[in-house]
């Protein structure tokens, strides 16, 4: 070959590589669990595009064939997905990449006064600590996150004492017991990260329950009850129907290769999947459900009858701009969470059994609150009265959003309750007090009612940065519907209520 | 202009040079003829080897595989899109045989049932009787489970879990690895002898659903939770039912993922996973043939793990391993259909709620 010739073919083969580079992007539904590979993945040199979604979110999508527009999911379990009918039809290819479990972090003085920095107590033990009173910790929302699902497994395998995978019964019997220890849960949320953060802000809470490589990266003494775990495996998972098999190929066994493996060890303190590597203490793993409606129970379980029951208030814009539409799409949003919703997601966030939900409409002025307890059984009739009063919901006069937002603060706080504000309007302040007066009112609340954050809904015209300054300044987080569905918002928001 | 003029020249030349690169460049690759077959996962280290690939290349075939479940692979996968399947076991073959109308099928390889584990778990299962040297007793692993024995409550228990005495598997409903436990246990289940009837499958099925059922979620592939034996440890699966081909051909490769403290054990008795090619069109049926007659394909199977027809390769790379190649309890799994009626049964159980 001559060197022209030479040098020609090496164009060619750029031209080639730049445009099987471009058709090679493995699309990935992933868990917002695994974003902190990102920086990793560059490294691997391949074209590799992420999309986040909640676990159980993701999981319906591709169990019901709605994630077609992708190649591969990267979640942190593939188990509850696995228990849907139809999803492993879906699902090609499974590798694992990396392990961690998840256990109990209790900031080092406390993990001293309970012995439990010298000796690792059972989940029975911990379970008797938090009846008692001795610690509060915050767990993200086990409907919506796959480390407080874990733990809630692991938490009722463990005090059931059951002998083999969980049952209903065994659920049924081991929910006083649950109560016990879920009534030290000070904290929820609907991802482990917003977790970390709001643990920092909130005082009076002793410690997480997360990943073993979330709480290496803070200040907290880690507790590995002896009795097991229940560990995220990673499974970096091909759809039976992409056609990009061959770069989900390269991705997988890269990220397997000892070097690679060694780096996620070293930055992110995940265990490595490949043997002969990691040096980190072996676990007891506590069996897992292998069935739909075992897990589904549990979940249930939980929300209804075993955490603290939620204090929820929602600010809901009702001015004359919300006319139409946008009035008709709150009305639904606010119908979708009474269980009118039927999918999984949707059921796990309607108004719970014992949730006590405040609605303050306003407009140019806010309107009086309206209260709705919700019984511990049988809760039709007060989500009818929810329903009802969201249909009636009317558009019209101007927007008073700080004086709405005041009133919810005013409420008072419950101790040992988990009070969140959801703030929903479309448009800016009109009417009443301003940003800054409602600033200064803010930080002279006491510290009870200081602490409730205010998750903001984005729609409409809403002034992103105000709203953003509302959610920083409360300790919430911002939620966008101004392209998605306000309904859809809304859902994900119950996940840290 | 003279400029302008050499432009265009260059441009075409290259022009007609990439052209002509592409199409020489292609001309290699499209002398392979591509065989997409779906297999059994734990072939797929095989498959994926370079010194495999290559032996392939030089009977220019270029083998592309996806893993799936053995009866996944016998029901519910595309076969469509495949010109071959792989599957682990001789009925799940039979089967595809049968419903694709193909003709032949190839066996090139076969590695029996095996029991990964470590030596605190040996030594009390020994001290139980469940054990004796390399030898796990089905009949008396079953006894065991049946009083729902937990291993804190086995005397000089050093795996101090509160959980049942269990084997892991893989979820019986989609893996061959599992199917072939099925097949062992139902048979002693059934008094030591293979199960022959509707009536004899119902009593078995009941006899031994408890064990896939109480362990819990089960993987749907056999490397997932072998990884979990090598990677994770004791904590996770104390004991796992694989191919021995698996622990032979980390043994082989001498890769440090078998650690002192590990150890084989062969239930019995056991089965032979003789895995079955069924190819759908003639390139298929040369990979098929190549697996099966070239000795080069053999010499890489072994070390795999795998046992071929000619016994010695094994035996050779077997040498001053925990491994045997003297196998003495070998039954044969049930029928397609009588299997297939098990597996059905212990279904509709994983469906109660």
């Amino acid at each position: 070959m001559t060197r022209l010739a030479r040098l020609l073919l090496v164009f060619a083969l750029l031209a080639t590589g730049a445009c099987s580079g471009e058709e090679d992007t493995l699309k990935i539904l992933a868990g917002s669990e695994v974003k902190d590979l990102e920086p990793l993945l560059k490294e691997s040199g391949l074209n590799v595009e992420l999309t986040y979604t909640g676990t159980l979110d993701g999981a319906e999508q591709v169990a019901s064939g709605g994630a077609g527009q992708y190649d591969a999911i990267w979640f942190s379990s593939n188990r509850y997905l696995s228990l849907i009918d139809g999803a492993r039809e879906r699902l090609s290819t499974q590798t694992k990449i990396m392990v961690s479990p998840v256990v109990l972090g209790l900031n080092p003085a406390k993990a001293t006064e309970l012995g439990w920095d010298t000796t690792p107590p059972s989940w029975s033990d911990i379970a008797a600590a938090a009846s008692a009173g001795k610690f509060t910790f915050g767990m993200t929302n086990p409907a919506s996150s796959n480390s407080g699902f874990s733990a809630l497994v692991g938490v009722a395998a463990a005090l059931s004492d059951a002998d083999e995978a969980l049952s209903a019964e065994q659920i049924d019997a081991v929910t006083p017991k649950l109560k016990g220890f879920f009534s030290a849960q000070r904290l929820t949320s609907g991802s482990s990260g917003w977790l970390a953060d709001a643990y920092a802000r909130t005082p009076g809470v002793d410690g997480l329950i997360n990943y073993e490589s979330v709480l290496r990266g803070m200040k907290l003494t880690l507790i590995y009850p002896t009795d097991g775990v229940v560990s995220a495996d990673y499974p970096l998972t091909l759809l039976a129907a992409s056609p990009r098999k061959t770069a989900y190929d390269e991705l997988a066994a890269w990220l397997r290769t000892p070097d690679v493996q060694r780096k996620i060890m070293d930055t992110t303190f995940r265990r490595p999947i490949v043997p002969g590597l990691g040096s980190a203490e072996p676990l007891l793993e506590l069996p897992f459900p292998n069935k739909r409606s075992a897990a589904d129970e549990l979940i249930g379980a939980y929300l209804n009858d075993v955490r603290v029951p939620a204090r929820a208030r929602f600010v809901l814009d009702t001015s004359g701009s919300m006319e139409g539409d946008r009035i008709a799409a709150l009305r639904a949003a606010l119908v979708t969470l009474t269980g009118a919703d039927t999918s999984a997601s949707g059921t796990f966030s309607r108004f719970r059994n014992r949730e006590t939900v405040t609605m303050i409409p306003f407009n140019s002025a806010p309107r009086p609150p309206r209260v709705f307890t919700l019984p511990e059984r049988d809760p039709e009739q007060a989500l009818g009265e929810i329903r009802s009063f969201a249909e009636n919901l009317q558009a019209e006069g101007g927007t008073a959003i700080f004086d709405a937002l005041r009133t919810a603060y005013q409420e008072p706080v419950e101790a040992g309750h988990y009070t969140s504000i959801v703030l929903m309007t479309d448009g800016e302040n009109t009417d009443g007090s301003g940003a800054e007066e409602f600033g200064a009112f803010y930080r002279a609340l006491p510290e009870g009612q200081r602490t409730v954050p205010t998750f903001v809904v984005l729609f409409g015209d809403s002034d992103v940065a105000e709203m953003t300054r509302i959610a920083e300044l409360t300790g919430g987080a911002v939620f966008d519907a101004r392209s998605g569905s306000l309904a859809a918002a809304f859902k994900e928001i119950r996940g840290y209520q | 202009m003279t400029r302008r003029w050499i432009g265009a020249v260059l441009a075409l030349l290259l022009g007609g040079a990439v052209v002509a690169a592409l199409v020489l460049g292609n001309r290699e690759g499209s002398e392979l003829t591509v065989v997409r077959g779906v297999i059994g996962s734990e072939k797929k280290p095989f498959f994926d080897d370079p010194q495999v690939k290559a032996a392939f290349e030089k009977h220019g075939l270029r083998v592309e595989v996806d893993t799936a479940g053995s009866r996944e692979i016998a029901g519910s996968v595309d076969l469509a899109k495949y010109a071959f399947a792989f599957p682990s076991s001789v009925p799940a073959a039979e089967k595809i045989k049968k419903d694709r109308g193909a003709t032949v099928t190839f066996s090139p390889f076969y590695s029996p049932m095996s029991v990964a584990t470590f030596e605190p778990i040996v030594a009390t299962l020994t001290q139980a009787g469940v054990v004796t040297g390399e030898t796990l007793d089905v009949r008396k692993y079953l006894d065991l489970v049946a009083q729902g024995t937990r291993w804190d409550a086995l005397p000089g228990s050093t795996y101090r879990a509160r959980k049942r005495v269990l084997l892991t598997t893989t979820d019986v409903r989609t893996s061959n690895s599992a199917a072939m436990y099925l097949a062992m246990t139902s048979y002693v289940a059934n008094g030591d002898d293979v199960v022959k009837s509707a009536d004899q499958t119902a009593k078995a099925a009941e006899a031994v659903a408890p064990l896939f059922l109480d362990q819990g979620y089960s993987e749907s592939t056999t490397e997932a939770p072998f990884e979990d034996y090598l990677a994770v440890g004791m904590g996770k699966t104390p004991m796992v039912v694989i191919y021995e081909a698996q622990y032979a051909a980390r043994l082989f490769a001498a890769d440090g993922a078998i650690r002192p403290e590990m150890r084989l054990l062969y239930p019995s008795p056991t089965v032979l996973s003789k895995h079955t090619l069924v190819p759908f069109d003639e390139p298929a049926t040369r990979v098929g043939r190549l697996l099966t007659e070239d000795p080069e394909f053999a010499a890489l199977a072994a070390r795999y793990g795998f046992r071929t027809a000619n016994p010695q390769v094994f035996a050779d790379l077997a040498k001053n391993t925990p491994l045997t190649t003297n196998l003495v309890n070998v039954v044969e799994p049930p029928t397609y259909d009588h299997l297939e009626q098990l597996i059905s049964l212990i279904e509709e159980r994983y469906l109660k709620p």
